[in-house]
């Protein structure tokens, strides 16, 4: 039996990460006191539609948030840009294709995945997070046996047999610090509580990852079993930096315009107009001769 | 049963391979990654399509591109770079070929020696040393680079610095001086055009200016194997390793085989000392496991994958020094934006350098555009403007260090690529027991536990972080003396690409593993030849010169020790890797 106070701190937690807007959002949960659209969930099969449309919404919730996190690092004229206050009248991180890009490397290629993320993701499927942070209303309206049901199809998700999205671990992670940093970035537009930060915002978030925050980490942390325990604060601070320093790799390659077929690009890279890059050639007019013309020295 | 096995194609292992060959020894050198045969079809010259580390044709994992990069943890903010495939990390190097500085070794007795990492000296005279760098020195070949406007305008920064050209290879002093590279000079066209049609070997040769070092050297167009501008191993020492028949009197050709992960080696009691007698590898495409017997193994897996691989092996470590006193140069990145054309992103990665013993030096380092972006990000100095990480160091460039994200990142990439010029810190850094290699408790992988690489960016030796301010600011005073606009310090979080001494080879049992031969102290007839050997940081220049010198060294003590042999370095003239003969044979077999 989970107590009632259990219950809010779960809460919490799950509307912090984004996963209780994002259902929202997608309309795998209705915030009303009259609707029962899921009074089944409490049994497994129950569980299966509320998954289904659980699945993309969370999906949906990686893509917000790391959009956020890449126009953070490179910013351009698209809405992400704009709404952080920090932005251009040309491309950026957006135009680049660079979200596609970090999700593409991150759900696809980082490395045993399961290993690396299923502790973090461990921890997120348990964890729970002081209600000290107001919700916004409509979160607040939640029937426990909705909130339970997101919960448990959530819990599911997380620890089926199947690659755990190591996007979604970060991007609710993200969510998680960025509440911390504004709880007012609960509501607004988007999806993700991180994409609503201010730019200035959004570098405090950062700090805190790359710090590893001690409430976070402690809030993640709580389940780990031992050695891992030790492990996470040094992953996180590992991830934090590689974060930023992938949106600015991937911002300025070729990736969005490259056809791996032909191995040639299909138009000229974002990142190329925005460093008046020459692009490739075999070589170049390069050559200036020898520093004071000496061709070689002796021992 | 082999009479040598050598684990790893990287910077080292081709060494050993090649000098054992060239004396008619039965070599079998296994590589972990691809051999890249043909070049011009598997790769380009797109950052991406190359140097992702998790997807690129240059990165740490298997051949097959579809499948994940292998993993390492690395526990802290850092980036360790290493590759696999037939040239290891040489694949995408810069080709520099400075000598280590005296001071590192033995019985020196300059002025200025007590400005080293004394407690971690080469168990031998840098005496000794010089006709080992001589021999790779030939056979490389080592020569001095050829300028662009990056270089120009880096040594009109050092003209202002009040120090001497260095015309010599031994490093005297203070002193700046175009690198000794691994690259060959510009000949013909190239470096005069960027007409493809004229770029076609034998109307250019060597270096064409492409800028595309990081991406593999594949220059000039149609021209042999041995004979691409960028002497990386895959280019020089494998293929010489390939064709020994051709060019050494006794020589055999070694056999090479790729996509085969050593996970095993394996020892016996004899005569009560543990004693290699071979390896199990694994057929990555496969899975299948092979044993193959030896009568001598050499480790050149490099600094992350020694230590994993002795650990797994369950090779004694009484002292508990496999994979400590792992040292990094603990680089920094200093980058000035001009109003003028630099070129940074033309020409070969890096031409230019200087030498502050004692201290570590500095080079230019040019990049295309994403490299760039990505050496702007990394810092420990937090985002610049916003947090500083307790940190954010001021000094004589501008403003604090840090990483310029948002705008400023805007602002400096669309300055123009070419209108920046990046300086390289590289700190001569002590070694350090805490910074190391070890067994990842996260779940292994089909070969065992993964290599956990830690690096204590921050509390490090006071003359390692003594050294890094001081090369800091030599790096802006340069870049000002340039006729920089802007200059950014970075303040890096570990770049772990200089990889060196995890495996060190020293002069006391107490904190090393190699004996002065090279040879593990508690395992016979097991030796290790790559950077992991070495016995420092080099004092700052860039290790495979010495990684290759060493294991040159220890090709003639495997030699002497085990098959009765005597050595050849300062007796024999080194044949040149581009010799016509290799270029034949290659063709002849279709490599
Ligand atoms: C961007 C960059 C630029 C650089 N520029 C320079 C430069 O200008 N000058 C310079 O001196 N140095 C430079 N370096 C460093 C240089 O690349 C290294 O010094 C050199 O490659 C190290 O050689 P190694 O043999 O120790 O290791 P590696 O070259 O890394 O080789 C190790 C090899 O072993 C293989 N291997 C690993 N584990 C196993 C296993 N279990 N079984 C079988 N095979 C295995 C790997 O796949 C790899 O091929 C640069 C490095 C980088 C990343
Ligand atoms: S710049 Fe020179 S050495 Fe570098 S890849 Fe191009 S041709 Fe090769």
């Amino acid at each position: 039996m989970t107590t009632h106070r259990q219950q809010l701190s779960r809460r919490a937690f799950l509307a912090r990460a984004g996963v209780l807007g994002a259902a929202v959002a997608a309309g795998a949960i209705v915030p009303t006191v009259t609707g029962l659209p899921f009074a089944a969930g409490q049994t497994k099969a129950g569980l299966d539609p509320v998954i289904a449309l659980l699945r993309p919404a969370l999906q949906e919730l990686a893509r917000d948030t790391i959009n956020g996190l890449t126009t953070f690092v490179v910013p351009g004229s698209d809405p992400y840009s704009q709404a952080q206050g920090v932005s251009t009248n040309g491309p950026g991180a957006i135009h680049a294709r660079t979200p596609d890009f970090l999700m593409s490397a991150l759900d696809n290629f980082v490395p045993l995945p399961n290993e690396y993320v299923r502790p973090v993701a461990a921890a997120l499927a348990t964890a729970v997070a002081d209600d000290k942070i107001p919700l916004p209303g409509d979160l607040t309206r939640l029937l426990p046996l909705h909130l339970n049901t997101v919960d448990e199809a959530l819990k599911k998700l997380l620890s089926t047999d199947e690659t755990v999205p190591l996007s979604l671990v970060i991007a609710m992670t993200l969510n998680l610090v960025a509440t911390q940093v504004n709880p007012a970035s609960l509501h607004g537009v988007f999806v993700s509580p991180f994409a609503r930060l201010s730019w200035a915002e959004k570098a405090q978030a950062m700090r805190m990852v790359e710090q590893t925050d001690a409430d976070l980490v402690e809030a993640l942390d709580v389940n780990l079993p031992q050695p891992l325990h030790q492990s996470l604060s040094g992953v996180l601070k590992f991830v934090g930096g590689a974060l930023i320093e992938f949106s600015a790799y991937g911002s300025f390659t070729e990736y969005a315009v490259f056809d791996k077929q032909t191995k040639s690009l299909t138009a000229k890279p974002v990142g190329w107009t925005i460093s008046r890059y020459d692009g490739i050639a075999e070589g170049w007019d390069e050559f200036k001769g020898y520093y004071q013309g000496r061709t070689k020295v002796e021992g | 049963m082999r009479d040598v096995i050598v684990i790893g194609a990287g910077g080292g292992g081709p060494v050993v391979a090649k000098e054992l060959a060239a004396r008619g020894l039965d070599v079998l050198l296994l590589e972990a990654g691809p051999r890249h045969a043909n070049p011009r079809r598997e790769w380009t010259h797109y950052e991406n399509d190359a140097n992702n580390p998790l997807t690129g044709f240059f990165r740490f994992g298997p051949a097959d591109r579809t499948k994940p990069a292998w993993f390492r943890e690395t526990n802290q903010n850092s980036f360790l770079w290493q590759l696999s495939g037939v040239g290891g990390t040489t694949q995408h190097y810069y080709g520099n070929y400075p000598r280590a500085y005296p001071g590192v070794f033995q019985g020196y007795a300059g002025a200025d020696r007590g400005a080293y990492d004394t407690e971690h000296v080469f168990p031998f005279t840098y005496k000794e040393m010089v006709p080992y760098f001589e021999w790779v020195e030939h056979t490389a070949p080592v020569q001095t680079a050829a300028m662009g406007t990056k270089e120009e305008i880096y040594f009109r920064g050092c003209e202002t610095l009040g120090i001497p050209v260095q015309t010599t290879k031994d490093a005297k002093g203070f002193a700046y001086r175009p690198q000794e590279n691994a690259i060959l000079q510009p000949g013909g066209n190239a470096g005069r055009t960027s007409d493809r049609e004229l770029l076609v070997y034998p109307k250019a040769t060597g270096c064409t200016f492409c800028g595309f070092c990081f991406q593999g050297c594949m220059q000039p167009v149609n021209a042999p194997r041995n004979q691409f501008a960028k002497r990386s191993t895959d280019n020089s020492y494998v293929p010489m390793a390939l064709t020994a028949e051709v060019w050494a009197k006794a020589g055999r050709p070694i056999t090479l085989i790729t996509d085969a992960f050593v996970n095993q080696v394996h020892y016996e009691e004899k005569h009560g000392t543990p004693t290699a007698t071979g390896v199990t590898w694994r057929d990555t495409n496969t899975g299948e496991l092979h044993r193959e017997d030896a009568t001598v193994v050499v480790m050149s897996a490099g600094c992350t994958e020694n230590p994993r691989l002795w650990l797994n092996s369950e090779l004694p470590n009484p002292n508990d020094w496999v994979g400590r006193g792992y040292t990094d140069h603990f680089f920094d990145w200093v980058l000035g934006t001009f109003d003028e054309y630099t070129g940074n992103s033309k020409g070969v990665g890096s031409s230019a350098r200087c030498d502050f013993p004692g201290h570590g030096g500095l080079e230019n380092v040019g990049l295309p555009p994403a490299l760039e972006a990505f050496t702007l990000a990394l810092s420990d100095s937090g985002v610049r403007g916003a947090y500083a990480n307790g940190r954010g160091k001021t000094g004589n460039w501008d403003g604090p260090t840090g990483r310029p994200l948002g705008k400023e990142l805007l602002d400096i990439m669309s300055h123009g690529i070419d209108r920046l010029l990046n300086v390289l810190v590289i700190t001569d850094d002590d070694v350090e027991a805490q910074n190391r290699v070890v067994r990842s408790a996260l779940p292994a992988d089909r070969n065992g536990p993964v290599a956990k690489v830690e690096f204590h960016g921050r509390q490090r030796s006071a003359r390692t972080l003594a050294n890094r301010e001081f090369m800091a600011r030599k790096a802006a005073e340069l870049l000002k003396g340039a006729g920089a606009k802007k200059i950014y310090r970075i303040d890096w979080a570990p770049l772990i690409l200089h990889v060196q001494s995890s495996m060190r080879m020293g002069t006391s049992e107490n904190n090393s593993v190699l004996d002065a031969n090279g040879e593990a102290r508690w395992v016979k007839r097991l030796f290790i030849a790559d950077n992991s050997a070495l016995s420092n940081g080099l004092g700052g220049p860039n290790p495979t010169l010495s990684n290759q010198a060493l294991s040159t060294r220890t090709a003639e003590k495997i030699f002497r020790l085990y098959f009765g042999g005597d050595p050849w370095v300062g007796k024999e003239a080194p044949v040149v890797s581009t010799d016509h003969r290799i270029s034949v044979r290659l063709g002849q077999l279709g490599l």
